[in-house]
């Protein structure tokens, strides 16, 4: 498990710099012209989003009519979840392009939901770039490709500086004294809550949010290897293991933040991801675990000034400094064609998420970027899927023109991936959400009563989730 | 004409009646089939296979419904259920009857406070759980606690506390279907014959005397009738925990259609398992039905 992370930790930080595999180069060629089919794109901005994200979505179409004249792209406003797209998988209507979350591709693709694009990635030329922590994640066990990475990121945390300056917590030169471990997260919590009144912590501890926060937190605590909080046994089977010393020490932590330092928001129960952000935000809390892809959520959607917010690394717990690599990706609907799959990689390439850049895409990413800085969101360098070198730092050279941050307040959280001192981890291999769920239900037992007894709360999650992969998969 | 001719003529315009009556139901009987039954089949039928997202894989006779009985969180979903149908019993099923009887004996405003009564109901379900969330929020920026603290009270977490999760969702699912209630008991009451106050004026008797003379006995069927589709409907109560508590803390608002749902839609796509859940509340709903049948009819014969 050590190699895997890694491997993780490596495949993840040359994607940011250190790759050397290949240059970039147009695709064009590689496509015919004449290619004629309809695909159907989820996610497209619905009439509420704003006049520059619509904008440049009718951008990106123009371009693909004007490369592809006979691809016709039917609009459609789906947003992935897994309760509707099963539905709509099976009866034959799940658009061409769908959105889900990372958690979800390796279910999905066993339970022959989406369609193999393998052929298509080939064709452009991309199959040998894919960041090899990516295939993983986006592959069956024969290596044939279901999906495509649409953005990756790495949970670390969110800051309101301007809690901080009130708690007196700002160097001279305008930098936070932020947590650089769990302890000292506690403690700074404290000082915050104290001084100011407000949440040092927020935790949205409902639904499975809980759960998948306190794995990173598990992971520092030393949930990994042996003492991993699933695990296969010599038999193949798939072991549950919440109550290991390092797992109950995790949740110790779990309740000392609530009745020790009491830096837990109020209503953490039935706080979720959105609320979580909305009162950092807000000025409710001064810390949010939270990744880099998510920074805008703070920032344009909730009113907090790019000045006032950073984005520091996770801190490091006693047996280790782990953080989730994790992110979006785009998969496909399972009665896909092989000329629709090139469709798809073609509009795919124009968004700019294969490792190619022309003028239109150039023209797509400043385009995006400039949206973004207009609308207050933190305009930063993404983590990339790819192991091009020369791609990569072609984009971050066009991030650089738009950068608005003082990127001092989260130049540690970038430098942790590159200089490896943090180890990214993807997240629990098996029905993750699953875990999540019976962990948050364990959360929700502790920071709602002080006298709860952690062995036996964590006890019954692992019989009910051993249980739960007996079922699914053991005995399957 | 023979007798026999004349029955033949009979049962031929017997026959012309029915099947006008047939083809006007036609059209509805196929929706039913097709919306209703046939989904109820296939949930009963998938109860008892082991299945992989919505495909049948083989059959496992009641395993599904021993693994799903077996585990906590389904007697807590059960308990939880039983406790909202309490809680919306006592909340919530006297309160549409005392709406219906002020109205109903208010002289001037009636149809601004009938208005007003059912205007909860006009709003979306969804809209009503955020804005009550933000009325019990718990930080000090929630309307109660802001309330609360012109009193010098601190400000008090109400959504994470176990014991008061269900009674609060139940209040909310009060103010929004309270009035929708009330109005027909209004309209039961409406029913009650002119004549019957008039006496009772005439006799002198007091307001006192009439609800409980004639108004709560004119309604006292209508009543019956309104006390189990409150239990059914209650008993499927999902939305308001999903959004309100999402279940929690620690599964205390967990309904059993909201486990059903997590078993179907949680990330598990078990849908055998969620199909098992739902016969299981059917057949309990289905028991209650019955129970309140045998006593209505008992009550019934009695009179």
């Amino acid at each position: 498990m050590n190699r895997m992370i890694q491997c993780v930790s490596l495949m993840l930080s040359l994607c940011l710099l250190l790759a050397s595999a290949g240059g970039f180069a147009a695709a064009e060629g590689v496509v015919d012209g004449d290619l004629t089919c309809t695909i159907t794109l989820g996610n497209w901005p619905p009439d509420t989003a704003s006049a520059a994200e619509k904008a440049l979505f009718e951008g990106y179409r123009d371009t693909m009519a004007r490369q592809y004249p006979n691809v016709t792209l039917v609009p459609d406003y789906y947003s992935y979840t897994l309760s509707n797209y099963v539905p709509m998988a099976k009866g034959g209507t799940a658009p061409t392009i769908f959105q889900p979350p990372f958690t979800d591709p390796q279910l999905l693709i066993s339970q022959h939901l989406v369609g193999d694009v393998t052929e298509a990635l080939e064709k452009f030329g991309v199959l040998d770039k894919f960041s090899p922590s990516y295939v993983e994640m986006l592959a069956d066990e024969n290596g044939r490709i279901y999906g495509l990475p649409r953005d990756g990121y790495v949970l670390g945390m969110h800051l309101n500086l301007a809690l901080f300056r009130e708690a007196g917590l700002m160097t001279e030169d305008g930098l936070p004294m932020y947590p650089k471990t769990l302890q000292e997260l506690a403690e700074y919590g404290q000082i915050i809550r104290e001084k100011t009144g407000k949440a040092g912590l927020v935790f949205p501890a409902s639904e499975t949010y809980g759960g998948w926060l306190f794995t990173n937190i598990a992971w520092n605590f030393g949930c990994v290897g042996e003492s991993a909080l699933e695990y296969q046994d010599e038999d193949g089977r798939w072991v549950c293991n919440f109550t290991s010393p390092e797992c109950v020490a995790a949740m110790e932590y779990m309740r000392d933040l609530r009745w020790k330092y009491d830096i837990l928001n109020v209503d953490a129960t039935t706080t979720d991801w959105a609320g979580a952000h909305s009162l950092l935000g807000t000025g409710e809390a001064a810390m949010n675990f939270a990744a880099d892809d998510s920074v805008d959520q703070p920032t344009s959607n909730k009113g907090l000034p790019v000045e006032d917010f950073a984005l520091i690394p996770f801190p490091a717990g006693p047996a280790g400094r782990y953080a989730l690599a994790g992110g979006t990706c785009y998969m496909f609907a399972p009665d896909i064609t092989a000329d629709q799959a090139v469709a798809a990689m073609a509009y795919l390439k124009i968004l700019g998420k294969l490792p190619f850049l022309d003028d239109d895409i150039i023209a797509g990413m400043r385009a995006d970027y400039a949206a973004k800085r207009d609308r207050g969101a933190p305009v930063l360098p993404a983590i990339s899927a790819w192991n091009d070198a020369e791609y990569n730092s072609a984009k971050q050279a066009i991030v650089d023109e738009y950068c608005n941050v003082d990127m001092r307040l989260y130049s540690d959280f970038f430098d942790s991936l590159s200089g490896g001192t943090i180890s990214l981890k993807s997240e629990e291999p098996v029905f993750a959400q699953q875990l999540y769920r019976e962990l948050t239900a364990v959360i929700q037992r502790v920071i709602t009563r002080e006298g709860a007894d952690i062995v036996k709360a964590l006890q019954k999650a692992q019989d009910s989730f051993q249980e739960y992969l007996d079922d699914e998969i053991n005995d399957y | 004409m023979s007798a026999g001719k004349e029955s033949r003529i009979r049962t031929h315009a017997r026959l012309r009646e029915n099947v006008t009556s047939w083809l006007i139901m036609v059209p509805g009987l196929l929706l039913m089939l097709f919306f209703v039954w046939e989904p109820l089949f296939e949930s009963v039928r998938m109860s008892l296979y082991k299945t992989r997202n919505v495909e049948l894989v083989r059959f496992i006779g009641l395993d599904n419904f021993v693994s799903v009985v077996s585990k906590d969180d389904f007697m807590q979903a059960l308990v939880n259920t039983f406790s909202y149908t309490f809680w919306s019993l006592l909340l919530g099923f006297g309160l549409p009857v005392l709406l219906a009887i002020l109205i109903n004996e208010t002289t001037r405003g009636k149809g601004l406070f009938r208005t007003a009564v059912y205007l909860p109901n006009m709003l979306p379900g969804l809209a009503v759980i955020i804005l009550w969330s933000a009325f019990f929020s718990g930080g000090k920026s929630g309307v109660l606690n802001i309330l609360i603290g012109r009193l010098g009270i601190p400000p008090q977490s109400y959504l994470t506390r176990s014991e008061w999760v269900i009674p609060i969702i139940i209040l909310i699912a009060t103010w929004k279907g309270a009035g929708a209630t009330a109005l027909i008991y209004m309209a039961g009451m409406a029913g009650i014959s002119p004549e019957l106050y008039e006496a009772a004026a005439i006799d002198g008797a007091t307001v006192r005397q009439r609800v409980f003379h004639i108004l709560l006995p004119a309604v006292r069927k209508l009543a019956g009738t309104l006390l189990i589709l409150q239990i059914i409907s209650v008993f499927q109560i999902m939305y308001e925990p999903m959004v309100l508590t999402k279940g929690g803390p620690d599964n205390a608002s967990l309904s059993l259609m909201q486990l059903m749902w997590q078993y179907a839609f949680g990330g598990s796509m078990n849908y055998g398992k969620a199909s098992a859940v739902a016969v299981i509340v059917t057949l309990i709903l289905l028991v209650m039905t019955a129970i309140y049948s045998f006593f209505n009819r008992r009550e019934s014969d009695w009179e």
